[in-house]
């Protein structure tokens, strides 16, 4: 099957037709709704502006913007590592020799994953975090310590984030890494313990090396969607009526406040196109090697 | 030798609390869920904690399962992530393959546009995933759904498969091939097989998105009897006049049910004839 | 890379040529279409169908669709509900094919989808008679730019309840409040709670001092001397308050009774009864100004959408009068205590010794109801910012206010 290009196009056009449909064509058309003047002023007779929505796009990039800017890629690198810290010694004690409850365990463990995310943000705020009644503050009163106001003040309520980050995120990490370990051959780990290779020899030369190019795209994938975090910073500290005072907007949801919310559709498209343009770039030159690693 | 063995046992003791104990912490805020789902008063948060509710009641399953349409809910949630299931594995994973396996011109641009388009904010992108659906002529209907489902879960399928296939040695197929296993069987006898595990969680995966899906579909979708159990589940809690914690959280829970059960059921066949020599389910 | 450009650019083309700018023109064939189809339809006799979003509480939708189910078989009228409701309209706009033909919502959305000019005037379905027995706060509520555009069905506003068992009697005067809560807040027990930095209900106390959030001209009001004020004086209540003011810790403490008084909607009023609280429902206290605290009110109604009003005209009609009357505005009242916007349920004996609905109507002259001008959307997020700011991250008073004013004036232009 090496050979027919034509093949090739042929087996995975239906593939390229729906993502060019469903994701390319969208895109495009967000691109050139920010050429327009379209909002609720101009809904239907909205004509194009040229690239008036880009210069006002500078307005929404203001002071507030870098230190939202900064704290996202702060927010990316922390999710990332726990999750993929967690995610990794999960799965490699699942694939412990001899563990019977295995299947027990990994349904367990997902459960977070299979929960709707909106429920589990909400259980989070009102049963854990929450000041008058979360499960944390019930503790502390009952060992004589004071009520801490989790996500009012902007440490606790980014650390709080990346704790329900991660509670959300972890069981799709481990069981993407799951998988990948199921596909490396058990003959190479048996010649390792032949060699004398301890635990973290044996997982640091074998398992890592071994599953590394297989979720490298996952890898990416997923440190895409954390930078795009919307929902757990949104519904956690700065839903509309019940803002808990922090701000640690990330690059979205600070667009978002600046620009969606005006329900001027140019402008925010434009908005939204920039953060794309920036993101790319910032993927350009962080990992010019990644991308080679995908393509092996 | 003997030592060794109950070295060995001690470690999986161990290993067994600390797995307990991890899902124990993991499943506190379902628990939580789940003590204010059979608790009579209506408050999903109490002065007062209690782990079990002082007054235990099964009203809210009992409401849900028999006052509300929860078949109906059920049915057109399975049929929409079985549909979406079916399309994104049968558009996807073709594709993954001949990515993996073959070389041609136009590859590697192809893939790397598949990798930096997950960069865009897709949610933005509604009004022009209205306007092609309405084209298509597929507004308030299952079909356009599953489009939209398709198109945002294809990418994440594409590359797991292909990440998969390509730890796949190319060895044992050409192998095959020379004992004149021809195109078809090549991938049902020998390629499908392998890469089981991934096709599953690919699924899983994919069911979980649409099971979970609210956003578009009460956009796209109008009138009670097309409702998911996703949409049913917010509108439980929506807004300030609606607001009925313990029916929610019942809903919550019997939302989640099914799917856990289906990621149980499936786990039996996760095992890829790679890691033969490896742990059984 | 220059490659690359080229395609994008020609893509754009490509969309630009399917949807482009010169989107306009399928628009409207695409509507005249439908109309001369659906024309026919009200020709022959086949019945009309009347789609109503809604996105109420389930009693007052069943209370609704019980009364127009009486015009049944020639018009069937179908109250569906619809999830994310204004963000749904926002898409679909008045297409046909895929937007109700009317919808439920309070009036504060007026302006955004009239502006948008999906939006039909009432007063294209209905004469100014059918109108004439309404409350006039209700009506000029859903009024834009000159136009009606809300049949209104009930009204509603924040009301100052207390727990008899637990308040003797409700204070006068906000001073007195505060004294009471200065004395009597005690680690597990509040004398008052609210939703201290939710716009919609701090509102009632930047009103109260003559403030406002943003006022017809579309001028914001975020750093008027009296908003100001308002906001330093409001803000020593926050203080005996938990600190999160939160929907759910506020309803919570006070169905529990750890809490003596709150200012709450109607809606919460059916929750806090089955709770077993001997409820109390006070005038709202008195500011040192003399003015009491002075509420947003909100006028629910139903808005007809530009397609079907040039469609089924007298079916409409025919709707919006069976809903608008005084036999649908004592249902309400009767199932869930909404105060009817028909002046005429007033005289119906159920209705006038509803404690409720008479003390929503006693307030009636002390209500703001929300401005209806599109700018309001960008102005509940960024009080809602400001409150935070001032309540929560404890900032001068001051200049949080200029800032959010600038913040506030910064948006209004980027609506633009």
């Amino acid at each position: 099957m090496k050979r027919g290009k034509k093949k090739a196009w042929f087996y995975s056009m239906p593939f390229l037709i729906i993502v060019g449909l469903m994701i390319v064509v969208p895109l495009l058309y967000t691109v050139e709704i920010s050429f327009t003047n379209m909002s609720i002023y101009h809904w239907k007779d909205y004509q194009c502006v040229g690239l008036d929505n880009y210069k006002k796009a500078l307005l929404a990039f203001d002071s507030g913007f870098l230190p939202a800017f900064l704290r996202t890629l702060l927010w990316t690198v922390s999710s990332m590592a726990l999750q993929l810290i967690f995610g990794f010694f999960i799965a490699v004690g699942l694939n412990a020799k001899g563990l019977k409850l295995r299947r027990v365990y990994k349904t367990l463990l997902i459960v977070p994953w299979a929960m709707p995310a909106y429920v589990s943000i909400l259980l989070w705020r009102m049963g854990i975090f929450n000041t008058e009644f979360g499960l944390f503050n019930q503790i502390l009163k009952q060992i004589g310590g004071k009520p801490v106001n989790f996500l009012s003040t902007n440490g606790m309520a980014f650390i709080s984030c990346l704790v329900v980050n991660l509670w959300l995120g972890v069981p799709y990490m481990f069981t993407m890494m799951d998988g990948a370990m199921q596909s490396i051959d058990r003959n190479i780990y048996e010649s390792a313990e032949l060699d004398g290779a301890g635990f973290w020899k044996k997982h640091f030369y074998v398992t890592i090396p071994q599953i590394l190019p297989i979720l490298m795209p996952v890898i990416i994938m997923a440190t895409f969607t954390a930078f795009k975090q919307f929902d757990i910073v949104y519904l956690m500290t700065m839903q509309t009526g019940s803002k808990t005072g922090a701000d640690i907007n990330t690059v979205i949801t600070y667009v978002y406040e600046k620009a969606f919310i005006t329900s001027n559709y140019g402008y925010s498209s434009a908005v939204a196109f920039i953060v794309f343009l920036i993101i790319l770039v910032l993927y350009k030159t962080m990992n010019r090697r990644e991308f080679s690693i995908s393509e092996q | 030798m003997t030592g060794k063995k109950i070295k060995e046992k001690v470690k999986l003791i161990l290993l067994n609390i600390g797995f307990i104990l991890l899902s124990f912490l993991t499943l506190i805020p379902i628990l939580y869920a789940f003590s204010i789902s059979i608790s009579g008063s209506n408050s999903i948060i109490s002065t007062e904690f209690h782990i079990l509710p002082k007054t235990i009641t099964m009203d809210n399953y009992i409401t849900i399962l028999t006052e509300r349409p929860f078949g109906r809910w059920f049915v057109n949630s399975l049929l929409l992530s079985a549909l979406t299931v079916l399309l994104t594995m049968l558009v996807a994973v073709p594709a993954a393959y001949v990515f993996s396996r073959m070389r041609f011109v136009g590859r590697k641009r192809t893939l790397y546009i598949l990798l930096v388009l997950n960069a865009f904010p897709a949610i933005l992108s509604m009004f022009a995933i209205y306007r092609i659906i309405k084209t298509l002529n597929l507004l308030n209907s299952y079909m356009g759904l599953v489009f939209i489902y398709a198109g945002s879960m294809a990418i994440f399928v594409f590359w797991n498969m292909k990440g998969y296939f390509d730890s796949i040695p190319e060895a044992i197929e050409d192998a095959a091939r020379i004992d004149g296993v021809n195109d078809r069987q090549l991938i049902t006898k020998i390629v499908m097989p392998l890469a089981r595990p991934s096709i599953i969680i690919s699924s899983v995966l994919v069911v979980i998105y649409v099971w979970n899906e609210y956003i578009f579909s009460t956009v796209f979708l109008s009138g009670a009897e097309k409702n998911t159990l996703a949409v049913a589940l917010y509108s439980l809690q929506a807004t300030d006049y609606t607001r009925n914690w313990p029916l929610f959280s019942a809903a919550a829970i019997l939302t989640t049910l099914p799917v856990l059960i289906l990621f149980f059921l499936v786990q039996k066949y996760m095992v890829s004839g790679l890691s033969s020599g490896g742990v059984k389910g | 890379m220059k490659k690359k450009i080229a395609m994008l650019l020609s893509s754009l083309l490509v969309v630009s040529m399917l949807s482009g700018c010169g989107s306009e023109a399928t628009v409207n064939t695409e509507s005249n279409v439908t109309t001369t189809t659906e024309n026919q339809n009200t020709q022959t006799t086949e019945p009309v169908n009347i789609t109503v979003w809604h996105c109420a509480d389930a009693t007052i939708a069943d209370t609704l669709q019980k009364q127009v189910d009486a015009l049944a078989p020639e018009i069937v009228v179908t109250f569906e509900r619809k999830e994310n409701m204004s963000d749904a309209l926002k898409l679909v706009g008045d297409d046909p094919e895929s937007a109700p033909d009317m919808f439920m919502w309070a009036h504060d959305k007026v302006g955004t989808f009239a502006q948008m000019g999906i939006l039909s005037p009432i007063t294209d379905v209905l004469t100014e008679d059918d109108l004439a027995d309404f409350l006039p706060m209700t009506l000029s509520a859903g009024e834009y730019q000159g136009d009606k555009y809300q049949l209104p069905l009930y009204y509603e506003a924040l009301l100052f309840l207390y727990n008899k068992d637990l308040m003797e009697t409700a204070p006068e005067t906000t001073d007195e409040l505060l004294e009471l809560m200065k004395n009597e807040t005690t680690a597990d027990q509040y004398v008052f709670v609210e939703q201290h930095s939710t716009s919609y209900n701090a509102a009632a106390w930047i009103q109260g001092f003559g403030g406002y959030l943003i006022n017809e001209n579309r001028e914001p009001g975020l750093n008027l001397p009296q908003t100001v004020e308002a906001m330093e004086y409001h803000k020593q209540f926050v203080s005996y308050m938990p600190a999160d003011g939160e929907y759910n810790t506020v309803t919570t403490l006070f169905t529990e009774g750890k809490a003596a008084s709150t200012i709450g909607g109607p809606w919460l009023v059916p929750g806090i009864k089955e709770a077993g609280i001997d409820l109390g429902i006070a005038p709202m206290p008195v500011l040192p100004n003399g003015t009491s605290l002075t509420p947003f009110s909100g006028v629910q109604g139903v808005h007809v959408l530009k397609h079907a009003a040039e469609t089924k005209k007298e079916a409409l009609a025919e709707v919006l009068k069976v809903l608008g009357s005084k036999e649908a505005g004592v249902a309400l009242a009767n199932a869930a205590s909404c105060a009817p916007a028909n002046s005429k349920a007033y005289e119906d004996a159920s209705v006038s010794e509803n404690q409720m609905i008479m003390a929503l109507k006693t307030m009636a002259d002390n209500v703001v109801p929300m401005p209806n001008i599109p700018e309001m959307d960008v102005m509940w997020s960024v009080t809602d910012d400001l409150l935070a700011a001032v309540n929560k991250r404890g900032e001068n008073v001051q200049t949080a206010c200029d800032a959010h004013q600038k913040e506030a004036l910064e948006q209004i232009s980027a609506m633009q």
